[in-house]
């Protein structure tokens, strides 16, 4: 029986090699994006699986007793380039057996530095009052992968003296680097959208390779009746189809396998979770690759085995198989389930979590979209009959109301995909318009950079392993000598520059020069703020007509939460203060850069200039906070996003293999239609009908339902205000053009019509 | 046409040996809520060739599927060499096709995709035959049938006349006792038609295989030695019998 399998499936004949070419072709498509997606998740988890010295936490400078002879200083803190998140770390040996963290012999000598190979390029590429200045000495050597997530990471090991980093506020005494995995907050839900994408996306692949399988399923049914004629027994046709299909798929997997191998490099340079991966990480593992090459085909098989117990080839062919019966309206109950489950979700979500029927709710809405999609498009069909009476029209929900299942099965990946685009076109712009407020976008641009030592005015980038100990004996900021120094060497060197300082309002001696106005005593202000200043930062607040300076409370400016950070900080509160500032200490500084590189000259200034107020901390922009976090939903969004283009790619696959394979097998029908004066435009509508009606019937109902999801989660878990979630111009780009470039697949299918339905081929045999 | 013997009664099939090849008793069968067969009786004798009448619609093909293991029945019995074929399963069925049952239809019933050699070797090869008996068998019967050099031609490269030859060969390749036609020039002309009914007869007379012919055309029927008219699912005349009485 192989070998009759094998002569069916290799030399069938112009019809055969078609089929297998057509099944090749789309499950070598399948299972190269499939692959795509193995690798990067694999490059993804062993990304996270990388020893995490920067989660590595110590004890305060003097705290130790006994030997630190194995000990060293260290002091963690992230500094930025253009955007770009630079992990510094400043270190100094205690002893000999100073543990030495990963990707370098040995610690960094003091005045010398390791940096990671794009961070070595990097510094040659731009001036070095840009960057290069921020880096005390020379470089010792460059920090191998070991240390790293990516060949884009930058990363620098600065060494110092002991006690040049003693001196600094935040450094703790370490004696073990961490070496665990990174425990970052957004690592499981990373993961989790990963898993979400991957199984959303397994739906379509399955439904391509199975459509592949049945590929003119009809003229197959035919060829096994026939074989079931003179004698073949349901085994030896399960062995024959299984031949036919695993032929198809192997060569399919095969060839899919040689496909991803191509590409890879390409894979390899693009930064899905926002930073490239090692190129020889992203590989799927070798059980990934053998779970391909065996389950893909064996699903084939079972695609084709089933097809066969649902047709039940008898010797008489599937000629005289009555009507199945149409699909109840209980195929909709899974999805009417799923949205219940999804609803009690959002009602029982707060803001510590979310509500556990949701996840479920959602895979179930998923999975009856699929399981109602034929009753769905069974009543369009009927609809269409009343409201259309032309034979197109009549031809077309016949047919798609003797076999809804069928006609739904090659659109279902497409609707799978207008859910998932539109549930996060719907989620995304309501993520990030809670960060990316107005006042948030106009400072944009705008350093921040804190100066109290005890984080009274804020500190944006503190050392979160640190032992929280503010200091007793020194002054929260610049004192009034070093900020006048340093606001006037700013102003010489950065003429054009937006600058408003902010001082403490709370001086550490009893030389108050405070003159609070009356009826306005100041509980809650923390800051002095000059008017002048201020003036340049219209979306922070205006000062009162005629003053000088207000009294502000600024706490919130250092926070990394935009929404809160870039608030007006002029309020009803504010009082009119003296303009005289001896001695109030700097707490905070503003300052607007007239460009970018000027932004990172500056930055660099402020970070070097301000080592001994006692904060290492480098400036931030109020920007680079909103791109912090909008980083994360767009990690995520963009992991949707590929999911849904992929999807699109693969559904479309299933529908060109769906129309072509419908066409082949239907072409008797269609000759005697046209040798009996039917015109070929007439059977074009048939077939764009019988395509089309289900696709958009489906793709209202998806995308309805997953706005409706949408706008419930905004609702529920947006504060007050938010608007009402609208999908962006792209979603409506990748949705319509995924819709339009399906209707393309059918039309570029069509011409095949007018060639397969000559007069010839209406003879039977 | 021949005089045949009248059929024993029936019910008295157990632990006899029946006198002839194949038998239906009381055979009913529906599609549906629609009767095709209602309560149809018949014998072939051995060698015998039965042609089956009646107008469209009438049951004639349905029964000759219920004779040949098929259809099975709802009611009644089918007897095939002593044995009850309705009671036997689904692969015994296919055994029985394969070595005792020859089938002609009126199209669809070749292996579009395989060569006329390929096709006809095919009952061979499915009942484990050596391959290269299989296919000299089927040389063997392509040049008896006059087809010779059209062996590597799959079937949709041949004249009808053509196709049927080779359904011919196919169907007696494994020297069946029985052959089923199912209007076996329906789709040909009549010239054509009655080529392949001189064959098709002849063959079966060499080979001493029973044929059950369905036909709606009396030219056809006339090759055969005794004819039946089915009516409403019903056998209602048996026309050698009128005429023998």
């Amino acid at each position: 029986m192989l070998r009759i399998g094998l002569r069916l499936s290799l030399r069938g004949g112009r019809e055969a090699l078609v089929r297998l070419l057509l099944t090749t072709v789309t499950v070598a498509a399948g299972v190269a994006v499939l692959l795509c997606v193995f690798a990067d998740y694999h490059a993804f988890e062993t990304s996270n699986e990388r020893p995490a010295w920067e989660s590595t936490h110590g004890v305060a400078v003097g705290s130790t007793s006994g030997s630190t002879s194995a000990a060293e200083l260290w002091y963690y803190s992230n500094d930025f380039y253009q955007g770009q998140t630079i992990e510094r770390l400043d270190v100094a040996a205690l002893g000999a057996k100073a543990p030495v963290p990963p990707g370098v012999s040995g610690l960094p000598a003091a005045g010398t530095y390791y940096v990671s190979p794009a961070l070595e390029s990097l510094i040659k590429s731009v001036p070095a009052d840009q960057l290069g200045d921020r880096f005390p000495g020379r470089e010792a050597g460059v920090i191998s992968d070991d240390a790293l997530t990516g060949p884009s990471e930058l990363v620098v090991y600065v060494g110092y003296t002991t006690s040049e980093l003693a001196s600094l506020q935040n450094t703790i005494v370490v004696s073990h680097i961490a070496n665990g995995p990174q425990t970052s907050v957004w690592t499981n839900y990373f993961r989790y959208a990963y898993g979400v994408g991957a199984l959303a996306f397994m739906f379509p692949i399955l439904i391509l390779i199975g459509t592949a399988t049945r590929l003119a399923a009809a003229r197959r049914e035919q060829r096994f009746a026939a074989m079931r004629l003179v004698g073949a027994t349901n085994r030896q046709i399960g062995v024959v189809a299984s031949v036919d299909a695993v032929v198809g798929s192997l060569l399919g997997t095969l060839i899919g396998i040689g496909a991803f191998l191509a590409v890879r490099p390409l894979l390899a340079d693009y930064a899905i979770v926002g930073a490239k991966y090692f190129s020889s990480t992203v590989t799927p593992t070798a059980p990934a690759y053998l779970g391909v090459l065996i389950c893909v085909p064996l699903l084939s098989v079972i695609a084709a085995v089933l097809s066969l117990r649902r047709v039940r080839i008898s010797p008489l062919g599937v000629s005289r198989r009555t009507t199945p019966p149409p699909p109840s309206v209980w195929r909709i109950l899974p999805l009417l389930l799923g949205i219940a489950l999804y609803a009690s979700g959002i009602s029982l979500t707060n803001k510590q979590s979310i509500g556990t029927p949701l996840y479920p709710g959602l895979l179930v809405i998923m999975v009856g979209l699929v399981v109602g999609g034929p009753w769905l498009t069974a009543q369009a069909a009927k609809l269409l009959r009343r409201v259309r009476g032309t034979a197109s029209a009549v031809l077309a929900s016949r047919r798609l109301t003797d076999n809804p299942k069928a006609a739904f099965r090659s659109v279902s990946g497409l609707v799978l995909a207008v859910f998932l685009g539109t549930l996060i076109a719907g989620l995304m712009p309501a993520v990030n318009g809670i960060t990316a407020t107005p006042s948030a976008t106009a400072l944009n641009g705008v350093l921040y950079d804190g100066f109290s030592a005890n984080c009274l005015g804020g500190c944006i980038s503190e050392q979160a392993n640190a032992p929280k100990q503010p200091p007793q004996d020194q002054m929260p900021g610049l004192d009034t000598q070093a900020s006048s120094t340093l606001l006037s060497e700013l102003k010489s060197r950065y003429p054009d520059a937006a600058v408003m300082p902010i001082y403490n309002a709370v001086v550490p001696t009893t030389s108050a020069t405070i003159v609070e106005q009356p009826g306005h005593p100041h509980v809650s202000a923390r800051s002095v703020v000059p008017c002048s200043g201020l003036e340049q930062f219209p979306s922070l607040g205006l000062c009162p007509v005629g003053a000088t300076a207000i009294t502000t409370d600024t706490s919130n400016m250092g926070i990394d939460n935009p929404r809160y950070s870039t608030q007006p900080i002029v309020n009803s509160a504010s009082t009119r203060v003296s303009g005289d500032f001896s001695g109030l200490t700097l707490s905070s500084l503003l300052v607007r850069p007239t460009s970018a590189t000027e932004l990172e000259s500056i930055r660099t200034f402020l970070a070097t200039h301000t080592d001994a107020s006692g904060s290492a901390a480098a400036p931030e922009t109020f920007g680079e906070r909103v791109q912090a976090r909008l980083n994360v939903s767009n990690i995520a969004q963009r992991l949707f996003s590929i999911a849904v283009v992929l999807t699109l790619l693969v559904a479309g696959c299933s529908l060109a293999v769906a129309v072509g394979g419908g066409l082949v097998e239907r072409k008797r029908p269609f000759a005697l239609l046209r040798l009996s004066g039917t015109g070929v435009a007439a059977l074009y509508r048939v077939v764009l009908l019988e395509s089309v009606l289900p696709l958009i019937t489906a793709t209202v109902v998806a995308g309805a339902t997953a706005y409706g999801l949408a706008y419930l989660a905004v609702m529920k878990m947006a504060p007050a205000g938010t608007a009402i979630p609208r999908p962006s111009a792209s979603y409506y780009a990748t949705t319509g053009g995924g819709l339009l470039a399906a209707v393309l697949v059918i039309l570029t299918v069509l011409p095949i019509l007018g060639r397969i339905t000559g007069p010839e081929n209406a003879r039977f045999e | 046409m021949k005089a045949v013997a009248t059929p024993p009664a029936a019910g008295s099939a157990t632990g006899t040996v029946p006198t002839y090849v194949l038998e239906a008793r009381d055979v009913h069968r529906s599609f549906g809520s629609t009767p095709a067969l209602r309560g149809a009786n018949l014998r072939l004798a051995a060698g015998e060739i039965l042609a089956v009448m009646g107008p469209s619609g009438s049951g004639k093909s349905t029964l000759l599927h219920c004779l040949a293991g098929i259809y099975s029945p709802d009611e009644g019995e089918i007897w095939f060499s002593g044995q009850r074929l309705d009671k036997l399963s689904d692969s015994a069925r296919s055994k029985l096709r394969r070595s005792e049952f020859g089938f002609v239809f009126q199209f669809g019933q070749l292996v579009p995709e395989l060569t006329a050699a390929d096709n006809i070797a095919l009952p061979l090869l499915l009942g484990g035959g050596h391959r290269r008996t299989a296919y000299q068998q089927a040389q063997a019967w392509l040049d008896r049938l006059g087809l010779a050099g059209l062996g590597g031609r799959r079937t949709g490269e041949l004249s009808g006349g053509q196709a049927q030859r080779v359904a011919i060969a196919r169907a007696l390749v494994a020297h069946p006792r029985v052959l089923f036609a199912d209007e076996p020039t329906g789709s040909l002309d009549s010239l054509t038609g009655e080529q392949v009914m001189e064959i098709m007869v002849g063959l079966a007379r060499e080979e001493g295989t029973s044929v059950v012919l369905v036909t709606h055309d009396a030219r056809t029927a006339a090759y055969a030695d005794r004819a039946i008219i089915v009516r409403d699912g019903r056998v209602s005349a048996d026309l050698d019998a009128e005429v023998s009485r």
